[in-house]
């Protein structure tokens, strides 16, 4: 972490966890502000510019020496909030709103490009939805024990807190299982997955890619000095 | 128990938690490479 070597004397160290506090605060609105709107998916491109000011103001504090969080675990922090936001509305919508116009209209489109198990037999099961074998019970399953948990302990990563770290541990491990899985379902049930679709297996691959790579974050999570998270 | 065999427990820890991420990433790239082969030999 940075530290502030200006301030001195009397009252120093205070002054100096005020005005860092402060600076990380006033970072922390823009990047919340620009993840908020990224989890959404479709304001992505809005959410973006915000989440680039925010950390532009967390790197001008923490060069004017200012003690700030570290910029990894920034990142790794809210790259995990989206991803877990993005990964549950999506599969949320198709749970609970797979019969409305506007889930009906882009997730079979979405299905019909890149994912057949979101067009082939859609809203033909008893619950509604995507009809690919397995589906459903990923979505069920992984939305309140994965993500939900996920998003937990990226806040508690950011606010630099030890069970943060711990529990994103935990999750990232998780998420390895659920990929491990997830991709032997794609592939055992590929006919179903990419059967006369417009981009078959690539299309999915471009697209879903960067959901698999945050557990590239394992090896600095358990290599990184525990003693910055407090208990 | 001493520093030095603290630190080549810590050592083999993170080697066997690398390999073990490698196992997977390599199962998972498996499955796109088996994903190519079989959109080579079907008419999707």
């Amino acid at each position: 972490m940075t530290t502030l070597t200006k301030s001195a004397g009397f009252g120093g160290y205070d002054a100096h966890q005020i005005a860092s506090q402060a600076a990380q605060r006033r970072a922390d609105y823009w990047m919340i502000s620009g993840t908020l709107l990224m989890g959404c998916a479709v304001l992505g491109l809005i959410g973006l510019p915000l989440f680039f000011r925010g950390i532009w103001l967390q790197s001008q504090a923490a060069k004017a020496g200012l003690t700030m969080r570290p910029t990894i675990v920034t990142l790794i922090g809210y790259l995990v909030i989206i991803d877990s936001a993005l990964n549950s509305i999506g599969w949320t919508l198709d749970l609970f709103a797979h019969h409305t116009l506007i889930n009906r209209v882009l997730t079979t489109g979405w299905g019909a490009m890149f994912d057949g198990g979101y067009f082939w037999h859609y809203n033909e099961l008893w619950l509604g939805g995507a009809g690919a074998p397995g589906e459903k019970a990923w979505e069920i399953s992984l939305i309140p024990v994965l993500f939900c948990a996920r998003m937990a302990a990226a806040i508690g990563l950011l606010q630099m807190k030890r069970w943060g770290q711990q529990w994103l541990i935990v999750t990232c491990w998780m998420g390895m299982i659920v990929w491990f899985g997830y991709n032997t379902n794609m592939t055992i049930f590929a006919d179903v997955r990419y059967s006369h679709i417009t981009f078959p297996v690539w299309g999915w691959w471009l697209y879903d890619i960067w959901y698999i790579t945050p557990f590239l974050s394992l090896p600095y999570l358990h290599t990184v000095n525990r003693e910055i998270f407090s208990d | 128990m001493s520093g030095s065999s603290t630190s080549d427990q810590d050592r083999k820890r993170k080697r066997a938690m690398i390999v073990f991420q490698i196992v997977i990433y390599s199962w998972i790239l498996g499955t796109f490479l088996v994903q190519l082969y079989l959109k080579s030999i079907s008419d999707w």
